[in-house]
């Protein structure tokens, strides 16, 4: 950092106040013109606040936001993106059945109309920062990296000469995350300021010029990428050991738990979404299922839950065919599930924790007494998963959505564990939670696998991954394209396979 | 007790948007020249001697219990996420063939009564059952085929009262069904009145009243305490995530309509069997859209919905004094609307009020011991676009801006 | 708070009473020239209310011609949407010490035995239902519709080009069936050959009928498409969508109960209503007033207005059916000496 050149981004001591919490406190932040920024920090450290403000979603109870050296005040994300100020969020807010260009003209009409301007405009950003976009494509057909390209085309559309980017490999395979860092080079070299959030460090050491460490809603600190290891952020960030997915000695017993033969699933097209996966997961197993997002994953772990029709094949549980079973009798007789999107299937955000608890268990004690609710036991369990599975919250009563993401997932893990399933389904148990949050997650599969429960790990941390799994079934294009020895593939290689890029069976187990 | 205190908060949104919409009624009624205070005090006043005022009381008590049916019939059906709007329908058929089926038999006082009963909850739910159907078989949207099954109703039930049905001697200007015999009347409160002491009113309290009651427990407890209702809110809550915790959409929507329907049913049943006796061509008809406005202001809750129903019912008659007052009658109108709107609109704004106030109080530390002050209420929710449940009803909006 | 509120209201509530003494007299009572000494009418209004142009506003001319005569005050009173608070309005305004009270309309007839029988020191009309057996205190005001529609049939068949007229009845009720007996049998007397098309915009039980112009526009339309081209509509606040429909037309159409060519107000529809079928309820009301002033009102009794006591008939407004008056006035005798007789209920 030079002193002479103003800073893009200053902020000084900025401390932002809910009723009965500090979110922000006496945040300090110095972003230099044309370098990417990192701010690193567990989830629920306060780093979405700071971005919120930087944003003008809201405003700061105290301190000052320059941009350039001047003091600038946003009522508004609509001011801060007059100011040169735009974000991309993590979840994509794009309207599928738009074209590029209409989404990225929606709602910014009036700067270069919708026209051929538009277009031109879109094409020149796309070529100036290797954007590769498409104008006329439909954003359906586009696959995640294409979308956060077409997100950041839409904050650079607006005039944006600083970009905030809220996780943006969170949803990235790592081929595609190098892509972005590519991008983000772009970016710098046109003389861009970028601002990265993550807890991924890693990556944040690769792309980063500098690094901001916030704990506990104030900055701890800034780092030099170059000269600092991983496991001093982590440090920083936690003030504990960076916890490793490594297991210990294979668990795997021989009687086999859930057998998959010839599962088909129908998809939207001709095309199966799903296409005769055969696959075993025995006692004391952990089954990892590998491949970029929307190559039949989803839809296999829904036929697994019977919330799917199968097109072909059959599910057997121990000895069962569980091929015609409800979704609930499939839980009732042993089946665990963490589901990828808590929000969308694992949790009433709108709901108190023990309902919650017995969500998903509405038969099984304690929850049930005959047809009716236990309230009381509920209650009383929920209060026992919060203390033995570290669920921060302040009681039972709490609503779910009150929870960070971490707590909320941990909370899941432990209603699902407390039912003692033969088989649990955990799709991305770790994603979007923080680091605490994750290695006690990891512990709970360990141990689980230990204790014999066969486990159906699917996930897009490679690490976590290859870190968990007895054995790595590889899919593409809803097909099992290669199963793999984890203690023998590097995640680079994984990736390779996850994309078709490699299909000879290097480290393959069969 | 935080139980007590989320009660509370509860309560004091729909309480609040009463105090809002007198308020805006007020500022009206000054506009067009009425004294806000003189229409209030005629709205109040329930007569000078004992008997006038407790037939005042009857009279709001006898709207008021088909209102509260109609809003509990909405409201099941609101709080797994379906739009009921067929309810009007669906009491409409329900009556007209209890009250055929009534007249035509003839059995010993409660047997009867209760023919009647099971007969209108079986038709309602029946009718209802049919949307039920179509949404799980065929994707029709409850909210289409239910408008489009009124239409039905409302032809068939005029069908089978003047054809079949049809009691009343021809030519007479009110057609109705023949007269249920008197077996099949239910007995009204009034003998209750006098035994506490009050003055008989000319007018009948419904003995329906007590039917009631007991229907708005049952579902308060079906929905509150049961797996069934669990499975029903959750679905309400998300639908995503009830059917991975294993409820059964299809069978849901069904059993949810049908019990809707049933409830439906009963909503003609206080006039048939505690005055009329008859189903005419004078039966009190929209009481079904009546029920979406009281189920809205009574937060879907069987508890709220009777205190919306009897706010209801009190509003609507007061418009009789108010004419007499020389006080235009709309101004009661004006009050339910404003009423329902400013709850809407409240039920909107402390829900986010709530949500911010639990998602930033967890954003750092977990002991969010708010001091109940709440953040800016005018200020916009983390991320914009995805608020837009206009009827606040089932509360479903995805997550804004994950807990990060 | 709710409560607070109240406590306010009711507070202010003292006060507002004390100088607010008998209700009565207001309401738009005209200022006609009554007093106090004349009767204190209570009028309660069918679903619509004043203003309808129609039904509930000649009702309202009757009672101001007879406040002009006999002096007295006039209450005005209306039901709640859903018309369920009928029994309720009867009741106040006969607690509140209003007689007569007069119910305009059939609807109030399920309930005005009821109230009547409560309050046997209060005289009780009711236009368009029978008092009969009703109870002793109640009169009805009924009026031969059936009559007033032949004429109109016979209005309608003498002009017609095509052969070809039609009826769009409001509600399918046996009131306003009456309408269609008359319309058809009068349309029928004068050319047998002729085609009548009926329809009635909602069925029974469903009222929005009498107060739904679009579909009354739509229900007209058509039978101008289907080559009609003269309609009677006897459909209360739906007719002026008739009236649309005949102008969008270019073609014609028959008013009901008030001499619609007066009071419709647009210069564009009043080109098509060539005639009304009157009903004089206005002049029903007034008469009824004067034998309650007068003493000789008498309960459990109907008084029937018809062609005979002048109760119906055509209007002449706009001259269009000048022509034919003398048609018109020798069927018009003809019923009224009996050598017609015009059914009251649809043949069919």
């Amino acid at each position: 950092m030079t002193e002479s050149a103003p800073l893009a981004v200053e902020l000084r001591g900025i401390t932002k106040r809910f009723p009965g919490v500090v979110a922000n406190k006496d945040i300090e932040l110095r972003v230099a013109r044309g370098e990417v920024h990192a701010i690193v920090g567990e989830n629920g450290a306060g780093k979405s606040t700071l971005m919120k403000t930087l944003y003008g979603m809201h405003r700061p109870d105290e301190g000052q936001i320059l941009l350039g050296g001047r003091e600038v005040v946003f009522k508004s994300p609509a001011d801060a993106i007059a100011a040169g100020v735009g974000m991309v969020h993590q979840h994509f807010m794009l309207a599928d059945n738009l074209t590029v260009l209409e989404n990225v003209v929606l709602g910014a009409e009036k700067l270069h109309g919708i026209g051929g301007d538009a277009r031109r405009r879109i094409v020149e950003i796309s070529d100036a920062y290797a954007l590769g976009l498409e104008p006329d494509t439909l954003v359906e057909d586009l696959g995640v990296g294409d979308r956060q390209r077409v997100e950041i085309a839409k904050v650079l559309y607006r005039g944006a000469t600083t970009l905030i980017l809220d996780e943006p490999t969170a949803v990235l395979v790592p081929q595609e995350v190098d892509e972005l860092f590519g991008n983000l080079a772009e970016l710098k070299r046109e003389g861009l300021t970028v601002i990265f959030i993550s807890h991924k460090l890693d990556e944040v050491r690769k792309v980063a010029d500098a690094i901001t460490v916030i704990r506990r809603g104030t900055t701890v600190g800034t780092a030099d990428p170059r000269t600092t290891t991983a496991k001093q952020l982590a440090e920083m960030m936690v003030g504990a050991e960076l916890p490793t997915p490594e297991t210990r000695t294979s668990t795997v017993r021989e009687t086999p738990v859930l057998q998959l033969r010839g599962v088909t699933v129908a998809g939207p097209g001709t095309r199966p979404a799903v296409d005769d996966v055969t696959l075993t997961v025995r006692e004391g197993e952990v089954v990892g299922i590998a491949g970029v997002e929307g190559n039949g994953q989803a839809e296999l772990v829904d036929a697994v839950m019977g919330l799917r029709p199968l097109a072909a094949g059959t599910i057997v549980l121990g000895a069962d065919d569980i091929t015609s079973w409800t979704t609930r009798t499939r839980r009732e007789r042993g089946i665990g599930f963490i589901p990828e999107d808590r929000h969308r299937q694992g949790m009433l955000l709108d709901a108190p924790l023990w309902e919650n608890r017995v969500l998903g268990h509405q038969t099984e004690a304690p929850n049930a007494k005959g047809l009716f609710i236990d309230r009381k036991a509920a209650r009383a369990d929920t209060e026992r998963i919060m203390r033995e599975y570290d669920v921060r919250a302040p009681g039972p009563d709490t609503l779910a959505v009150a929870l960070s993401g971490g707590n909320q997932q941990k909370l899941i893990v432990g209603r699902e564990m407390s039912a003692g399933p033969r088989l649990l389904i955990a799709a991305h148990p770790t994603r979007g939670v923080d680091v605490g949050a994750q290695s006690v997650i990891w512990e709970l599969l360990k141990d689980a696998r230990a204790e014999g429960m066969g486990i159906v790990l699917i996930s897009a941390d490679l690490d976590e991954l290859i870190g968990l799994s007895d054995t790595l079934q590889v899919m593409l294009r809803g097909s099992v394209v290669a199963t793999l020895d984890p203690q023998a593939v590097t995640p680079e290689q994984l990736g390779g396979y996850m994309t078709g890029a490699v299909t000879s069976p290097a480290g393959s187990v069969q | 007790m935080s139980a007590l205190r989320r009660t509370g908060q509860a309560l004091l949104a729909p309480a609040l948007a009463v105090v809002i919409a007198l308020v805006i009624s007020a500022a009206v009624m000054a506009a067009i020249g009425v004294d806000p205070a003189r229409a209030f005090s005629v709205m109040v006043d329930f007569g000078d001697t004992p008997s006038q005022q407790v037939t005042a009381i009857v009279v709001v008590l006898n709207r008021a219990v088909p209102l509260f049916l109609a809003g509990l019939a909405v409201a099941v059906a609101f709080r797994m996420g379906l739009f009921n709007i067929g309810v009007e329908g669906q009491y409409r058929m329900a009556t007209v063939v209890a009250a055929g089926v009534g007249a035509s038999v003839s059995l010993p006082g409660p047997l009867h009564v209760l023919l009647i009963i099971v007969v209108a909850m079986g038709v309602a739910a029946i009718w209802a059952g049919i949307v039920g159907v179509l949404k799980v078989t065929r994707g029709v949207s409850e909210v289409i085929s239910s408008i489009m099954l009124n239409f039905i109703a409302l032809g068939l039930a005029s069908f089978l009262l003047t054809g079949p049905l049809r009691g009343s001697e021809p030519g007479a200007s009110i057609v109705t069904t023949t007269e249920i015999p008197e077996s099949g009347w239910f007995p009204s409160l009034n003998g209750l009145l006098g035994a506490l002491g009050l003055a008989n009113p000319p007018r009948q309290l419904y003995g329906f009243l007590l039917v009631a009651v007991v229907v708005g427990v049952a579902v308060a407890v079906l929905l509150k305490r049961t797996r069934f209702g669990f499975d029903l809110r959750a679905t309400g809550l998300s639908a995503s995530a009830a059917s991975a915790s294993g409820v059964d959409a299809k069978r849901m929507v069904i059993t949810t309509m049908l019990i809707s329907g049933a409830v439906a049913g009963l909503i003609g049943l206080p006039d048939l069997l505690g005055s009329d006796h008859s189903y005419g061509t004078q039966f009190t008809s929209g009481l079904g859209f009546l029920g979406i406005a009281i189920a809205l202001l009574g937060r879907n809750s069987p508890l709220g919905i009777a205190v919306a129903a009897v706010l209801f019912a009190f509003l609507d008659r007061a418009s009789v004094p108010l004419q007499i007052a020389s006080i235009p009658s709309s101004v009661v109108t004006i009050i339910q609307g404003t009423i329902v709107l400013a709850v809407v609109i409240a039920n909107e704004i402390a829900r986010r009020i709530a949500r911010r106030q639990a998602e930033s109080g967890s954003a750092v530390a977990p002991p969010a011991a708010g001091d109940g002050s709440s953040p800016e209420p005018g200020s916009t929710p983390p991320t914009g676009p995805a608020l837009t449940n206009a009827t606040g009803s089932a509360g479903r909006t995805e997550p804004t801006g994950s807990a990060q | 708070m709710k409560l607070a509120a109240l406590a306010i209201a009711g507070s202010l509530a003292l006060a507002a009473c004390a100088s607010d003494e008998p209700a009565g007299g207001s309401g738009g009572s005209g200022g006609s020239g009554g007093g106090e000494d004349g009767p204190k009418i209570g009028l309660a209004y069918d679903t619509g209310g004043r203003g309808d142009k129609s039904f509930n506003d000649s009702a309202y001319a009757g009672v101001e011609a007879a406040i002009e005569t006999n002096g007295g005050t006039v209450q005005e009173i209306s039901p709640n949407s859903d018309a369920s608070d009928r029994a309720d309005l009867l009741t106040q305004l006969a607690d509140q010490g209003f007689n007569p009270v007069i119910a305009v309309g059939f609807a109030y007839g399920d309930v005005i035995g009821d109230v009547a029988q409560q309050y046997p020191d209060t005289s009780f009309a009711i236009v368009d239902s029978s008092g009969v057996d009703v109870a002793d205190n109640v009169t009805g005001l009924l009026f031969a519709a059936n009559e007033g529609s032949f004429l109109g049939g016979v209005a309608a068949a003498t002009k017609s080009e095509t052969g070809n007229v039609g009826f769009v009845g409001g509600v399918e009720t046996p009131l306003i069936q009456a309408f269609e007996a008359g319309f058809v049998a009068g349309a029928q007397a004068v050319n047998p050959d002729i085609t009548v098309q009926v329809q009635y915009i909602s069925p029974a039980g469903d009222f929005s009928g009498f107060n739904d112009p679009a579909r009354g526009q739509i229900v007209a339309q058509g039978m101008f498409d289907g080559g009609a081209d003269i309609v009677y509509a006897a459909a209360g606040g739906s007719g002026i969508g008739v009236f649309q429909a005949a102008a969008a037309s270019g073609k014609r159409a028959i008013g009901v109960d008030s001499d619609q060519y007066e009071t419709v107000g647009d210069p564009a529809l009043q080109a098509v209503i060539m005639t009304s079928v009157l009903k004089r309820v206005d002049n029903a009301v007034e008469a009824y007033i004067g034998t309650f002033v007068d003493g000789s009102v008498e309960g459990g009794t109907d008084v029937v207005s018809d062609l005979s006591t002048e109760g119906v008939g055509l209007s002449y407004s706009g001259g269009f059916i000048d022509d034919i008056k003398s048609t018109i006035d020798e069927y018009t005798q003809k019923i009224v000496d009996g050598d017609i007789t015009v059914p009251e209920t649809p043949s069919n």
